[in-house]
């Protein structure tokens, strides 16, 4: 061991050879290849590969270092470029999973705790205040009463079906906070789908919308809901998302109830309704217990009706069928900007 | 200076520290320091911080300190990178610092 080594960034893919080197690598430290890594930051000593990290846009993933050289200045060194290789693509705030086991060697490198799964899983961000200024920002919109209600919509696109839970949730309560999913990977554009929920929801009262945030169904609490269009779902993600809405979220605004549709599609959406249940009210956890609402979806001729079936029925082209289900700013934008033939 | 942008300066390697810095959400300095050394340099770190910042005349901002043992020497040249970068600038008025 020299303690001299070269750090260098590679695209994975490219060098076919050496993404097969990284492959085994990380095989031999237990870890697997994701997918939808961007770069990879490799540490060589002469010609041998030493460690590695991996950055999916602000997720650090894939970091491994060969075991004789643990606890050495090479993991520092490691954390050091890769963090420097996000500023430089303009992301200042990380977030990383790993084992709990891993948690102290990542807490030595500037990263700080969120939440953990117990015995499987914990997710650290890149800041030691962001998600209290975040949660004292929110405690800033609370809302007096003693029923405080939350959804959390994507709202890809905004349907009667949105608009009718808001309503029955909003009517049992005395405060609905709205949150929108702002990540912005679904079909239909963020700004796009706030301004729908917006004006989708004008008209009932003791509401506040809010905008998402990366702390709630982003890819990085939550990568799995984005890919559920291919069914895939990591069990210990929806843990993580949720246990981040009762630690931090639901204290901060006070929220004593979470509504949710019921689910008759999609798959995933019916797991973390599912998932809700027990993470929000019966997991162990030194925050409150957040009461789920399942709320029978509203439904449009025997159909219920879900922003799945509008993509659906968008992708044939069928805006006809789309129009009883959705308020007519919804239609508006479909036909305008959405319609088979405009968007590729 | 101001900081209009986010920035980062240094490294987590043994006697270094990675400062970032951001623009504030309500005009205050905010700063937050993390350090093996926090109880025996904490307020030493500190003050070498704030004096530079004062020197750089940034009076609002999020500065975050990482700290792996530094000398006051290279926080202040840390700090003064990370505000440069943040304040988009590379003008430096150097005889003010010294």
């Amino acid at each position: 061991m020299s303690g001299e080594f070269d750090f260098y960034t590679v695209v994975p893919g490219e060098d076919q050879a050496e993404t097969a080197e990284i492959q085994q690598f990380l095989s031999q430290c237990d870890l697997e290849m994701e997918g939808n890594i961007d770069l990879f930051v490799l540490a060589r000593e002469q010609r041998r590969l030493i460690a590695c990290a991996g950055l999916s846009t602000n997720i650090i993933k894939c970091v491994a270092i060969r075991p004789e050289y643990r606890g050495g200045a090479i993991s520092l060194q490691l954390i050091s470029e890769i963090v420097q290789l996000a500023a430089e693509r303009g992301d200042f705030h990380l977030f990383l999973y790993t084992r709990p086991s891993g948690e102290a060697f990542f807490s030595g490198c500037g990263f700080y705790p969120l939440v953990e799964v117990p015995e499987r899983i914990v997710l650290m961000e890149s800041s030691p205040v962001a998600i209290q200024r975040y949660c004292q920002r929110l405690r800033q919109l609370r809302q007096p009463g003693a029923k405080i209600g939350c959804i959390v919509m994507n709202a890809n696109p905004f349907t009667l079906g949105h608009r009718y839970l808001a309503e029955q949730a909003a009517a049992a309560c005395d405060w609905l906070h709205v949150f929108v999913v702002s990540e912005d990977v679904s079909l239909f554009h963020y700004a796009d789908r706030f301004r729908l929920v917006s004006q989708g929801l004008s008209g009932i009262g003791h509401l506040t919308l809010h905008h998402g945030s990366e702390y709630m169904i982003s890819r990085a609490t939550f990568p799995g809901y984005f890919l559920k269009e291919k069914g895939i779902v990591d069990h210990c993600h929806t843990a993580i998302d949720l246990l981040l809405f009762r630690q931090y979220f639901a204290p901060a605004l006070g929220i004593t109830h979470r509504f949710v549709g019921t689910e008759p599609f999609c798959q995933v959406t019916e797991k973390y309704n599912q998932d809700m249940k027990y993470w929000l009210q019966h997991a162990p956890s030194t925050a409150p217990a957040v009461a789920v609402v399942e709320v029978e979806r509203c439904t449009q001729q025997g159909i219920p009706i879900s922003a799945s079936e509008v993509r659906r029925l968008l992708a044939v082209g069928a805006l006809s069928q789309i129009k009883p289900l959705v308020p007519p700013s919804t239609l508006q934008l479909l036909v305008s900007d959405y319609a088979t033939g405009t968007h590729g | 200076m101001k900081i209009i942008k986010q920035a980062i300066a240094g490294t987590l390697e043994s006697s270094d520290l990675m400062v970032k810095v951001a623009p504030s959400d309500n005009d205050s300095l905010d700063l937050v320091i993390s350090s093996e050394v926090i109880k025996q340099f904490g307020q030493q770190i500190r003050l070498v911080v704030l004096d530079t910042l004062a020197k750089l005349d940034v009076s609002a901002g999020s500065v975050i300190i990482e700290d792996k043992g530094a000398l006051d020497c290279a926080i202040r040249a840390r700090v003064q990178t990370a505000v440069l970068r943040g304040a988009g600038s590379d003008e430096l008025n150097w005889e003010q610092l010294s």
